[in-house]
């Protein structure tokens, strides 16, 4: 059969680094090709290539065997290639339909807008996909998986023969999930080609039929997926066994650190309780979106819980925290807190390595202090972190992301507290620096600390945690061991609680 | 164009605060054309009139670290120059003077402080809005004439000496010397790095990015008043103008000094040139027979020259 595109050896670069190197890649119609990798392996951008977004450094891309090339996505669509961007491409203040035909709106005779036809043709393209949605509904009113349904439509619209779909179901909850694959599904049987990226590993084995795996910007490889495993997917991605990844799990556990009881996330949310001891790592696993985050950011007073009480150390924690201290008063009561999003939250991108490090213990005097400098601490830091870099004085935001990443726990390690909560600990950071991660943080726990980790990589979760709580709809459904757990019990424990919430 | 902006010397020399080469570009002018000119004496009484600028630049400069801007030392200064020359407070000592100057610019920068960390309202707008107030209010409290004269003393300080250098420029430089110690060796200088670089890092690293903000403006508040006490000093009698433009001028002589709001790279000596390259810029002038308007064309002509200079600038390190 022959392909409906071909990437022939495509290369991108971005400054000095090569996102994606001479990788070539075949769709063909009625496939659902999967593009797997870790992040940063420019699973992306390779498909901003296809898209039009970027332009290729080297390499060349067919369709139906031509040539072609795009100098934008709208060209790229011309040519049937629709994508659906991780990042939201639809304008929120105009309606459906406004933003389907942005830019090339019909015009009538006497040259105004034909709102007339640019709906009811937008009435048809949803439709087709199954969706009741007024095409004069503002894109605002949305939800997130309308907006994506959307963005399929108008693929469908303009009669798209390749869809590229970057990581959809990020945003999604189990429900959308399964109607997106319906659409997915449907688009297969009506022979169009259909790549989709994930990090979920139960999507792609239910949906795909094809993967191929990049690593670091190279092609590692492209197997059917009948062909896989997900222990044997994850090796092709990490280039390496999992279990080489982690540091062996801890040898018991001390005194209690942290005892949350009774706490409701929300008015109608179900109570939940957790103890973390030390020497312990806490995973909190589940579905996006499910509460984890409030729940740990709840602590630091930025979401407001409905009820609970907080023990630290046998300290309560009063409740609510207030938004403006919470960060500070846990500091106070030997607790750190460390942010997903290390390039807005969390470092401090144009300032020095140093600063980055010792800003924790700066802040922890009173401003009127004579500022330490810190100096032996900060190289001491900056040597078992194992960070790669020139120098302490070299700038945060001119690290790769897994130093950023080390950098960035190491402020909350160098605070000296008891119990470290962290929020996706490895995310957009290589293989290579997730190891030494995970090795910080269980020698951390071996010295008497207690972790809870919040992540969406079960792997990470099982490979790592002690327990692994799963938490569905704003409460914890499920404990296990993280020795004995496996990716599907937590997916299963996820999925049934929501059973048993749609049933009430 | 892009090739000679990755240039790694280039790429130095455009961290260098722009104050730096225009006040030695006005320096050598001076020298090649108007030697006579640099005279001490003479440079020193032009210097002296920029003074309290300079004072007020420095608090400038730190609210402007934090990202947050103070057009209110207009304000201040009106105020506090209108209770020292209104005959209010008879026969008052210089240290009554200046505790009522420091109070009055110490509460209103907290007034500025609480409204911008606190309440997250515009700073150019609180600012402003406050300014705007002191003006009326001085103008309501003088009925609109110019109140009466300076106490004397305060004038004859305003004339000392130290060798050839003007007192008010040794405060100047004084309080510049504070200022940069404040910033380079408290907590508080790392607070307001951390605020400016970016307040969301700053909040989950622990720092009180509040607390840090309100504690800028009132310092700078603070500085207002020091320089409300030197500007009055610098008039005989009391006004119901003086000073209204310095706000702004402050703003413009922070940014020449290479800080842009949140980038603190030109620390505290890039505006001290600022303020310089300002005087230069008016002695050049004068020497060459350019009049007033000349003089403000010039003077804005330069700050532009300076934000399209950082506007390459930060299009670069994005």
């Amino acid at each position: 059969m022959p392909n409906l595109v071909e990437l022939s050896h495509i290369s991108k670069s971005f400054g000095g680094s090569l996102a994606v190197d001479h990788v070539s890649l075949e769709l063909f119609g009625g496939s659902v090709h999967a593009l797997m990798g870790e992040n940063g392996a420019g699973k992306s951008t390779l498909m901003k290539v296809l898209a039009g977004v970027y332009q290729p450094d080297e390499g060349e891309i067919f369709k139906n065997g031509h040539k072609v090339s795009f100098a934008n996505p709208r060209e790229a669509l011309e040519f049937g290639i629709s994508t659906v961007f991780q990042e939201m491409t639809l304008l929120p203040n105009l309606t459906i339909a406004e933003n389907m035909y942005l830019g090339r709106e019909p015009l009538t005779a006497f040259g105004s807008i034909d709102y007339r036809k640019m709906n009811s043709d937008t009435q048809a393209a949803l439709s087709e996909l199954g969706l009741s949605l007024p095409p004069q509904t503002l894109v605002s009113g949305l939800s997130i998986a309308e907006r994506q349904f959307v963005e399929i439509a108008h693929g469908v619209k303009a009669d798209a023969s390749i869809f590229v779909l970057d990581e959809p179901t990020a945003a999604l909850n189990a429900a959308d999930v399964e109607v997106l694959n319906k659409h997915i599904r449907r688009l297969r049987d009506a022979g169009k080609a259909i790549v989709y990226i994930s990090h979920r590993m139960e999507e792609i084995f239910n949906i795909c039929d094809t993967v191929t795996v990049l690593k670091d910007g190279k092609l590692v490889g492209t197997r059917p997926l009948s062909e896989m495993t997900p222990s044997s997917l994850v090796a092709m991605m990490v280039g390496r066994e999992l279990r080489d990844l982690f540091p062996s799990r801890g040898q018991g556990t001390n005194g209690l650190l942290l005892d949350v009881k009774h706490f409701k996330i929300g008015a109608s949310t179900k109570p939940f309780s957790l103890q973390v001891h030390g020497g312990e790592i806490v995973g909190l696993a589940g579905l996006e979106g499910q509460g984890q985050q409030k729940f740990l950011r709840s602590l630091i007073g930025q979401f407001q819980p409905f009820s609970g009480t907080v023990a630290i150390k046998g300290k309560a924690l009063p409740l609510p925290v207030n938004p403006a201290w919470g960060v500070r008063r846990l500091r106070s009561m030997g607790v750190a807190f460390v942010p997903e999003d290390r390039k807005e939250e969390g470092l401090f991108l144009g300032l020095p390595i140093a600063h980055n490090i010792a800003i924790g213990l700066h802040s922890a005097r009173s401003e009127l202090a004579i500022a330490k400098n810190y100096r032996q601490l900060i190289a001491d830091s900056i040597k078992s972190l194992n960070v790669r870099t020139t120098g302490p004085q070299a700038h945060a935001g001119s690290l790769s992301g897994g130093n950023q990443q080390k950098v960035l726990l190491g402020r909350y390690l160098a605070e000296g507290v008891d119990i470290l909560l962290v929020e996706e600990p490895t995310r957009g950071v290589d293989v290579g620096a997730k190891s030494e991660i995970y090795k910080l943080l269980r020698d951390f726990a071996a010295k008497g600390g207690a972790v809870i980790v919040l992540s969406r990589e079960t792997v990470e979760l099982i490979g790592l945690c002690d327990r692994i709580l799963v938490v569905h709809g704003n409460t914890v459904v499920s404990e296990m061991a993280g020795a004995s757990a496996a990716e599907q019990d937590i997916l299963n424990a996820a999925l049934n609680a929501e059973a048993v919430v749609e049933q009430e | 164009m892009t090739a000679v902006l990755n240039n790694s010397i280039v790429q130095r020399l455009l961290r260098v605060p722009p104050a730096y080469y225009v006040f030695t570009i006005l320096l050598i002018t001076l020298w090649v054309y108007r030697p006579a000119m640099l005279n001490p004496n003479v440079l020193g009484v032009f210097v002296r009139q920029n003074a309290p600028l300079g004072v007020l630049v420095l608090g400038q400069l730190i609210v402007m670290r934090v990202k947050s801007i103070d057009l209110s030392g207009g304000g201040i200064i009106l105020l506090v120059n209108y209770f020292i020359s209104s005959g209010l407070f008879p026969d008052a000592s210089l240290a009554f003077f200046a505790a009522i100057a420091l109070g009055t610019g110490t509460a209103i920068g907290l007034f500025n402080g609480l409204m911008i960390g606190k309440r997250h309202a515009s700073a150019v707008i609180v600012t402003l809005a406050v300014s705007i107030m002191l003006v009326g209010l001085v103008q309501f409290l003088s009925s609109g004439k110019p109140p009466g004269d300076v106490p004397s003393f305060l004038n004859d300080m305003y004339d000392t000496k130290l060798g050839v250098v003007p007192t008010p420029v040794i405060f100047w430089a004084f309080l510049t010397l504070i200022v940069a110690g404040l910033l380079s060796f408290t907590v508080f200088g790392r607070f307001v790095d951390s605020v400016g670089e970016s307040a969301e890092a700053a909040h989950f690293s622990g720092v009180p990015v509040e607390r840090t903000v309100v504690l800028a403006h009132t310092i700078a508040g603070f500085i207002a008043g020091l320089a409300a006490l030197v500007q009055t000093a610098s008039i005989a009698v009391g006004s119901v103008r003086v000073g209204l433009d310095l706000p702004i001028l402050s703003v413009a002589a922070t940014i020449l000094g290479g800080v842009v709001f949140g980038r603190g790279e030109g620390g505290v000596w890039g505006p001290f040139f600022g303020v310089l390259s300002f005087t230069f810029l008016f002695v050049v002038m004068t020497a060459f027979g350019v009049s007033d308007p000349g003089k403000l064309i010039a003077q804005g002509a330069i700050i532009l020259l300076a934000a399209i200079f950082y506007g390459v600038r930060l299009a670069r390190s994005r």
